[in-house]
């Protein structure tokens, strides 16, 4: 208590930012857990009804063929948005002009900084079937236009790469920074050792990214389950059954349908997800060992 | 020194706190006071012993801006005495509703659709507004609203809820008739004749620009298709069969050369290849750009699609005409009425007998003229009984919430856009309302996907409608 008194000022200054998740986060998780046991209506009683939401969340059909495509999607940019800016920031590394590589390094980096809005329509219009880039190039060389973004089979691949596209400028510059604090003396040593170019890379660089490589791993694993911007402006009618995400399922249920209830039960559903996949992740990955 | 930067910070955290706390409060605005206005507010109705006062939640009725939204409720207070306080915001209505009435918030009147209505029906959270409505000398005036409009919004036991807030239109197919002359071109009725016009539109050059660059038919996905499926006389959504079964018109094999048709137009490149795509928005340009030669919209668009044109170019030969769509083999058409939208009485509100005079007031002269024209001296101008659009109420195109209405005793000032009378005539001929029980996007998505495999060619219609049935029937979603 003392200690508390000591550093008042800290503690009070904290004041703000403990109230703001208390009232923007944790305040509404917890009513939000309540409300996922609730019967629920706009106004009036809210009975409790058990686990009634969650059974019925389990038991429907659909919440199963959105949890299959968030995990083949997920998983798609999970792998796509480690190995493609590991491989750029690597191959960045080894390029001599400055300039180059700081031009190169912002137009990667330009698209994270778009919402989806922009990055998808974006996207709709590149991939269109008449006069989409694309398939102006794909006509170029012969063959016939195809319809990515209303056809079952380029559905999910569609998604995974725009994505891993436009998220692969944040995670190389983690890299980057990383690659930047390495110990210059160890490719001395390398070096010294008589190391070419690829053992530096292989025998150096990545064994000292590993620690970033774990960061990234468990910042992709928190977002599997969170898609929802990015679905939300890209799918359509025709490719809805193979890119419905969990989020978009809860944002029916609960926005559209106003069955706020199941929808909060489906949004711990994912929590709890998030929690078993992070837990397994950082033991499978041995996160705390630095 | 170490003293003051402790009060500094002390000081700052205080204030950090209570700025975020202020921020957090009910009423974070003023309301404006009231103006006293030179016109007499309407008469209070002497068995309505509340406080003259309404909170709203609307999603169109109210100001094009934040500004104007404050001018609208004085306008309000000036024209009925009922001290006004309206929350509209400007985007994601749906979520913003469910937000604020479901933290607490008591609004005395909400604007739903009625696909909303419905479930907040089955919630058990709006005033039954039968009797009211019943004694109500305005709206049971069957000028004011033609009686036949109620069973728009009547339960299966008879009750009212909502009340419209406008005249809602319907959809159709509509047409370049500028392109049909050219092509020398009759209307089509069968969905044969429409194949062949779509096909010219297509091939033979009707923008005469030289290039192959036009299609005949753009859809935004299956948004708007009851034109063409119309030639089967299917209803889309939900019906109710003579036995009492829910049942999705689309889903059943006479929908199988529909579902056909429309794959032939995609697969010779008659169909805008992005329809599964489009937005509304894109397919509206597409047929101001002179790319497409019919689209699927709502009767108010023939207007304003009309109108736009005409502004770039008051010589402009272009003209678009709404169809009734595709007859069946009968020679009937089947066209979509929208969903109404309402005005609805919470169970919560805090004066509902203000809220059923508010409703009552937005149906005469007055109230029809604010939803439509707008605020007087700022909207409008009136000299001796003559109305004058300024530049404001020219740029908000005589539509703050209330584009048409039913009361036939107020007269449109500036009468209609070139070619909504006709579109309406059809709406009043042919159109009629679909049932969207509260499980209907569940249904829809299982209807799209299969309704898209058809018509592009991922699988043959009659499996297609086959698997959609087996889903629907499975999900529960049919009886």
């Amino acid at each position: 208590m003392r200690a508390v008194f000591k550093f008042k000022t800290l503690y009070l200054m904290m004041v703000p930012v403990l109230a703001y998740f208390i009232l923007f986060s944790f305040y509404p998780l917890a009513r939000g857990l309540v409300i996922s046991f609730q019967k629920y209506r706009l106004i009036g009683d809210r009975p409790f009804v058990g686990i009634e939401n969650y059974a019925s969340i389990l038991k429907d059909p659909f919440f199963w063929d959105v949890f299959r495509n968030t995990i083949v999607i997920g998983v798609g940019i999970f792998v796509i948005n480690f190995i493609l800016p590991l491989l750029l920031a690597l191959s960045l590394n080894e390029v001599a002009s400055s300039w180059f590589k700081k031009i190169t390094q912002m137009i990667v980096y330009l698209p994270h900084l778009f919402s989806w809005v922009i990055v998808g329509g974006m996207w709709i219009l590149m991939l269109s079937p008449d006069t989409g880039i694309i398939n102006q190039i794909i006509q170029l060389l012969g063959a016939e236009p195809v319809s990515f973004l209303s056809s079952d089979r380029y559905a999910r691949i569609v998604m995974i790469v725009t994505s891993g596209w436009k998220e692969m400028g944040f995670t190389c510059i983690l890299y980057l920074a990383a690659i930047v604090g390495i110990n210059p003396s160890l490719y001395e040593a390398a070096r010294i050792d008589g190391a070419n170019r690829w053992q530096l890379v292989r025998d150096v660089t990545v064994p000292q990214l590993v620690s970033t490589m774990k960061v990234v791993v468990m910042l992709n694993v928190l977002g599997i389950l969170r898609m929802f911007d990015q679905i939300f402006v890209m799918r359509n009618g025709a490719i809805a059954d193979k890119v419905d995400v969990i989020m978009m399922y809860t944002y029916q249920k609960g926005i559209l349908e106003f069955s706020v209830g199941p929808a909060t039960a489906a949004g711990f559903l994912v929590i709890l997800a998030t929690l078993i996949i992070t837990y397994i992740t950082r033991a499978v990955i041995r996160y705390d060992e630095g | 020194m170490l003293r003051s930067r402790k009060l500094f910070g002390s000081v700052m955290s205080v204030i950090l706190l209570g700025g975020m706390l202020a921020g957090c409060s009910a009423n974070g605005g003023n309301v404006p006071p009231a103006n006293g206005g030179s016109a007499a507010p309407a008469q209070q109705d002497p068995a309505n012993s509340e406080e003259r006062t309404l909170k709203i939640m609307t999603g169109v009725v109210g100001g094009k801006t934040p500004e104007e939204n404050v001018l609208f409720e004085k306008e309000i207070e000036r024209l009925t005495g009922i001290k006004v306080s309206i929350d509209k915001p400007a985007s994601d209505y749906d979520q913003k509703l469910l937000a604020a009435v479901a933290s607490g918030q008591k609004f005395d009147l909400l604007q739903v659709s009625k696909e909303k209505m419905n479930t907040f029906i089955d919630q058990g959270i709006l005033t039954p507004l039968t009797d009211q409505l019943n004694a109500s000398k305005i709206l049971s005036d069957p000028s004011v609203i033609p009686a036949a409009e109620w069973e728009q919004v009547k339960t299966k036991d008879g009750q009212i809820y909502g009340i419209f807030t406008k005249y809602q239109g319907g959809t159709m197919p509509i047409v370049r008739k500028d392109w049909l002359t050219k092509l020398n071109l009759e209307e089509p009725t069968t969905l044969d004749e429409y194949y062949a016009v779509l096909k010219a539109f297509t091939e033979r050059d009707p923008d005469g620009n030289g290039n192959k660059d036009t299609y005949g038919l753009s859809t935004a996905g299956m948004y708007e298709v009851q034109g063409f499926f119309s030639a089967a006389g299917l209803k889309q959504r939900y019906v109710e069969t003579a036995d009492g079964k829910l049942d999705v018109p689309y889903s059943t094999d006479a929908a199988v050369p529909v579902y056909e048709w429309l794959n032939k137009l995609y697969k010779e490149g008659i169909l805008d290849p992005n329809f599964a795509t489009n937005d509304t928005g894109k397919m509206r340009n597409l047929f101001l750009t002179d790319r497409v030669g019919m689209i699927t919209y709502w009767d108010a668009w023939v207007g304003m699609l009309n109108n736009t044109r005409m502004e770039q170019d008051a010589n402009t030969a272009f003209e678009a005409k709404a169809l009734p769509g595709a007859a069946d083999a009968n020679g009937s058409h089947m066209l979509r009425r929208g969903d109404p939208d309402v005005w609805v009485i919470p169970v919560n509100a805090e004066h509902p007998q203000t809220a059923f005079e508010f409703i009552e007031w937005w149906h005469t002269q007055d109230g029809i003229m604010l939803g439509s024209l707008g605020i007087k001296d700022n909207d409008y101008t009136l000299d001796n009984g003559k109305y004058t659009l300024t530049q404001t109420g020219k740029e908000h195109a005589s539509d703050h919430g209330v584009p048409f209405w039913y009361n036939s005793n107020v007269e449109a000032p500036f009468g209609k856009l070139p070619g909504v009378q006709a579109a309406q005539d059809l709406v009043n001929q042919y159109a009629s309302l679909e049932l969207t029980p509260p499980n209907w996007s569940e249904a829809e998505k299982i209807i799209n996907e299969y309704s898209f495999k058809a018509i592009l060619g991922e699988m043959p219609a009659a499996e297609a409608v086959k698997k959609m049935r087996e889903e629907l029937k499975a999900g529960k979603l049919i009886d």
